[in-house]
């Protein structure tokens, strides 16, 4: 694979930095990410994206799962925000406090920072 | 806000989404409209992966927009870093992409919300991108995808129409590659029509036609015969009887009606009304002499069946009683057999004394009665011929 033919490795930094992502890409074989491998599959073949290599398809799952994670906790944040402001009514925060529900506000509120 | 119920995120099953939607705001991905029927199972799979995530990031429970636009939102995202590693790749002058394209491609989606290291030329392998990838897996828990999914999308095996090769076919001119596939066979698109292939014989034609013609011809005597037998029965009846004593085929009619009227009550000549107007005979029977000389010789024949049907009240009673003496507006079928003979009569008489009292009462039930007798004289007369196969010649 290309880490291990880059020419460039002369450094112990960069050798380091190769054995890293060397590294890393092999544990992403033992990480299953959220998103399947299928749809990251069926997605990259649409746009052109060829590679017979599995660990490019995991590393862009994990790559999107990171990034909706980030989203929805931007959201969270939001959500958790509104909800303090809210005048406070000990029965009504209770209530809410257990139903956190991703809105549609909330969203495009995270998605706006993106 | 619009007022939906939240759904649950923690229960995600492929049933539970909803297909379809037209009312649902969809992202144009390079031209599939609002109703991408063709991608709805793989819209279907993100909404899934991304109610998981959120639900591992925090959430108790998501609104149906909100998950549709951040599912939309993901599949954006994945084509969008496809398109980008792929530009990369051929930038540099392959068709494959490699990692370093891949990273070069989440630095490019990165670079609005910054990472670090991005001002910096480094060497990719220690971008800050991929750091925070890293700290990302190790970091997070593992949440793999609720459901097993097949490989997709499937691919169904297109029926091929086989080659001009294959089919063992030669093309039909210089200009076509025998490897393309073969032409459709002529009866797909010619329409020939289709008749029964027969022989024309005008001889033969012409013979079955005669046969047909004289046939008809035959038909049509008889109908008249019967016609003039009803009419001359009716005239018969108010001169004389026409019972007839037979000595063999030759009996007269004027014969029979001297001698059989004194002696046997039975053979008187029956009182009847003339209600019924007879039937006009047509113009060429009446006028032709040996016409006439036949219907003399086929009404003693036919006395026995006249009989018969007299005794059964059809035409009227034999002992004067005034019962049902009108013809019936139908004329009722009449069972003829070309017979003659002594023993016919005898059973005529033996029969005529049988169905007597039967007679009375079938008149006056009705019509279905009568129907019946004749079925039942029917019968008889073919039990007769079966008995005597020696007056079939006569037929």
């Amino acid at each position: 694979m290309n880490p291990n033919h880059n020419p460039q490795s002369s450094d112990g930094g960069r050798h380091d930095d190769d054995a890293a992502l060397t590294e890393f890409l092999a544990s992403l074989m033992d990480y299953t990410p959220t998103i399947p491998d299928e749809l990251v599959e069926h997605y990259l073949a649409k746009s052109g994206f060829q590679s017979p290599d599995l660990r490019l398809t995991r590393l862009v799952a994990v790559a999107t799962q990171k990034f909706v994670a980030e989203v929805a906790g931007d959201a969270l944040q939001h959500c958790k925000a509104r909800q303090a402001t809210i005048p406070k009514d000990k029965r009504d925060r209770q209530q809410k406090d257990k139903r956190l529900v991703l809105t549609m506000e909330d969203l495009t509120k995270a998605l706006h920072d993106v | 806000m619009e007022p939906e119920p939240p759904i649950q995120c923690c229960n995600p099953t492929l049933e539970s989404v909803k297909l379809g939607n037209p009312n649902r705001r969809t992202i144009d991905h390079g031209g599939v409209g609002g109703r991408a029927s063709s991608d709805e199972f793989g819209r279907a799979v993100s909404r899934i992966a991304v109610a998981q995530i959120c639900e591992s990031a925090g959430f108790n429970g998501v609104k149906n927009s909100a998950i549709e636009a951040l599912s939309d939102v993901t599949i954006s995202y994945l084509i969008d870093l496809g398109k980008i590693a792929e530009f990369y790749a051929n930038l540099a002058g392959r068709s494959q992409c490699s990692v370093f394209d891949l990273i070069l491609g989440l630095e490019d989606l990165e670079q609005v919300k910054g990472f670090i290291g991005s001002g910096q030329s480094q060497c990719l392998l220690g971008s800050g991108t991929v750091r925070d990838l890293m700290r990302f897996v190790n970091c997070g828990d593992e949440v793999p995808f609720a459901q097993p999914i097949s490989n997709f999308p499937v691919i169904r095996q297109r029926k091929v129409i086989p080659s001009f090769l294959q089919m063992g076919e030669a093309p039909p001119s210089k200009h076509i590659p025998p490897w393309l596939p073969a032409l459709p066979d002529p009866h797909t698109y010619i329409h020939t029509p289709m008749w029964d292939e027969r022989t024309c014989d005008p001889r033969e034609d012409k013979v079955e036609q005669a046969r047909q013609r004289r046939k008809a011809e035959r038909s049509l005597l008889s109908l008249q015969k019967r016609l003039l037998l009803c009419s001359g029965s009716v005239e018969t009846r108010n001169t004389t009887s026409n019972v007839v004593v037979p000595s063999g085929g030759g009996a007269s009619l004027r014969q029979g009606e001297g001698e059989g009227g004194d002696k046997n009550p039975y053979l008187k000549a029956p009182v009847v009304n003339k209600d019924v107007s007879p039937v006009p005979l047509p113009g060429k029977l009446s006028d032709d002499v040996d016409m006439i000389a036949n219907h003399v010789s086929v009404l003693e024949a036919f006395a026995p069946a006249i009989e018969m049907m007299r005794s059964s009240g059809v035409l009227c009673e034999d002992d004067g009683m005034q019962g049902r003496t009108v013809l019936p507006a139908v004329r009722p079928t009449v069972y003829f057999k070309f017979r003659a003979g002594k023993k016919l009569i005898h059973e005529s008489l033996d029969m005529r004394n049988q169905k007597k009292d039967a007679s009375r009462t079938a008149a006056l039930a009705g019509r279905e009665d009568e129907r019946d007798d004749k079925k039942r004289r029917a019968e008889l007369i073919l039990k007769q011929s079966m008995e005597n196969p020696q007056e079939l010649t006569l037929l």
